[in-house]
């Protein structure tokens, strides 16, 4: 969204996408000009508002799922201790008992 | 955010290098982690024990919405769980696998949560945000899933080792 000077008047215009392509379309000058250009800039900000607390959210949900990563991998590696101490081995995914020469 | 002490980790981590070699055939390496295992493994499983705690009582936390009853409800039903996973005389381990279970449940609800909150907020969602929060639930999903695997495993093999002894009337598993 923009304005533009044409000769003495400022323009404003919308631009969108079409099939990949910015597509500009010019909306006009005046008060009914910049109304539209003030809605265009409330809907902006809100979506950017939207899009930001989306954000928050993720990262939020991200660091909480990876705060536990490095505790749950440290209980595998024990689990796995201790079953190969007992005398376990992993077969295809499968635990089974080692045979005993 | 929640880190095992440095020495934990040192110590799990050659725990696993002994590990990979008994897998490889190496006997010394299976006595020398039976060694250790008996020595160190109940020291280091209380700390991740209590990692896991803290780590549970932080989700419980922000699953409440700043609410103390729903964050102690949600506590307890994941402490009740743990236990019951666990079973009865757990050893030290179980009691670790059942709390990483009981708290990765809470991640899992958790997840679902925000992500239906959010869907359905009259502002609704970017495709792309539904679509990152389903991959993180699924990979907590999967986890959760791995967690039971691994304490089930645990307890079946552990299972014939163990010996139920009558201590003053009261049945006791003791680990052979």
């Amino acid at each position: 969204m923009a304005w533009e000077r044409r000769g003495s008047n400022l323009y404003y215009y919308q631009s969108d996408r079409v099939d990949g392509r910015v597509r500009k379309k010019c909306v006009g000058t005046g008060e009914v000009a910049q109304a539209i250009a003030h809605a265009d800039e409330t809907i902006r900000r809100s979506r950017a508002a939207r899009s930001e607390r989306a954000r928050v959210k993720l990262e939020e949900a991200r660091t909480l799922a990876s705060a536990g990563e490095e505790l749950w991998e440290a209980a595998e590696i024990l689990a796995v201790a201790q079953l190969v101490a007992a005398g376990y081995h992993r077969h295809k995914g499968e635990w089974r008992m080692r045979r005993r020469a | 955010m929640l880190e095992l002490p440095e020495d934990t980790r040192e110590r799990i981590y050659e725990l696993q290098e002994l590990s990979d070699k008994a897998q490889d055939d190496d006997e010394g390496a299976r006595q020398e982690l039976r060694r250790r295992l008996a020595q160190e493994v109940p020291e280091v499983v209380a700390r991740c024990s209590d990692s896991a705690r803290s780590y549970r009582r932080l989700l419980a936390k922000r699953s409440s919405g700043g609410s103390p009853l729903r964050e102690e409800a949600i506590s307890e039903r994941a402490r009740r769980m743990a236990l019951e996973l666990a079973g009865e005389n757990p050893t030290p381990l179980e009691v670790l696998l059942s709390e990483r279970v009981a708290s990765l449940w809470v991640l899992v609800e958790l997840q679902e949560a925000l992500l239906a909150a959010w869907y359905y907020k009259a502002e609704g969602a970017s495709p792309a945000f539904v679509l990152q929060m389903a991959r993180l639930q699924e990979s907590s999903n999967r986890r959760y899933l791995g967690a039971i695997k691994t304490l089930a495993q645990v307890q079946k093999l552990q299972g014939p080792s163990r010996v139920q002894v009558n201590i003053a009337g009261n049945q006791v598993n003791v680990i052979r």
